[in-house]
């Protein structure tokens, strides 16, 4: 399949939006048929991203955030930036179980979870102009439409 | 679907949504919380039924709640745990601080034909 297709949406970093982009993502490559497992993945990586932005860029103040997402054939690629506080080390802030927010209860876990669920991720940060995600995952090569 | 949660003497049982994410997180804590204050809660079981997503915001809650129970001497049950959701608790290495539910039941099950 030599298909591309492409799409950008804008949203507010609030947590209902966490849904919203999941369920964006899950549409966009439902025409390659994706496993469900995939599909899970996916979801699960786009959730921590748009999460990130939400309450580490963001702080929960609010903002934009703005997600590219492209099929070229089976490779999906989403990119997901904030222009929220960014990450002074970004090395530091991707090791497992590395938090800023242990008082909230978060796991350090969120850029383990994108890293075990796509097939690329790569980090972009800058402190004070914003954080860029870019994941990329292989979707619907064994056709998934049967599940 | 009934999601309320269900306070029993000192096991607290909460329904999960369909997604768990840091949206749906905030609002089940808060939930627990307010339970919490009701009674002294030493066992928790978390119930998967409904659930077919968790992120990393999913996993804290679970670790902070078994933080809270394990001083007292509690402890944290996950039940109706799909295939699909297994992934997440193993890759987050949560598996080491709860424990599966029906296995209990099971335990108990082959401890009782023991005995007889
Ligand atoms: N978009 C972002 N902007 C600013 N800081 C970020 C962003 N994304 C991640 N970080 C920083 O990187 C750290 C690690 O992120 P990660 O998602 O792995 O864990 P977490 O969000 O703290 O916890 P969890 O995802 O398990 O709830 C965060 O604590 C935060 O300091
Ligand atoms: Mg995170």
């Amino acid at each position: 399949m030599g298909n591309t297709n492409e799409m950008l949406v804008e949203f507010e970093a609030i947590g209902e939006n966490e849904s919203l982009a999941r369920i964006v993502v899950a549409a966009f490559v439902s025409k390659v048929n994706p496993t469900l497992e995939e599909l899970g993945d996916i979801k699960v990586a786009v959730s921590e991203a748009v999460t990130n932005a939400i309450i580490h860029g963001y702080e929960g103040n609010g903002g934009t955030i703005q997600m590219r997402i492209a099929l070229d054939g089976h490779k999906l690629t989403i990119v997901i930036t904030d222009k929220g506080k960014g990450i002074p080390d970004v090395e530091k802030a991707m090791e497992p179980l590395f938090t800023t927010k242990p008082e909230e209860e978060r796991s350090g876990m969120g850029f383990s979870f994108m890293e075990a669920f796509t097939n690329e991720l790569m980090v972009e940060s800058k402190p004070g102009e914003g954080t860029r995600i870019t994941m990329v995952k292989m979707m619907g090569e064994q056709d998934g439409s049967d599940n | 679907m009934n999601d309320e949660l269900k306070l029993e003497q000192d096991w607290l049982w909460i329904p999960l949504p369909a997604e768990i994410d840091h949206f749906q997180v905030e609002q089940i804590r808060q939930k627990i919380k307010e339970k919490m204050q009701e009674a002294y809660v030493k066992y928790i079981v978390f119930d998967f039924q409904n659930t077919n997503l968790m992120d990393s915001s999913g996993i804290g809650l679970i670790a902070g709640r078994y933080r809270e129970l394990a001083v007292r001497g509690g402890q944290v049950y996950v039940s109706n745990v799909s295939d699909n959701m297994k992934k997440v608790l193993s890759f987050s290495g949560l598996y080491r601080i709860v424990t599966p539910w029906e296995q209990v039941v099971v335990d108990e099950a082959t401890e009782m034909e023991l005995k007889e």
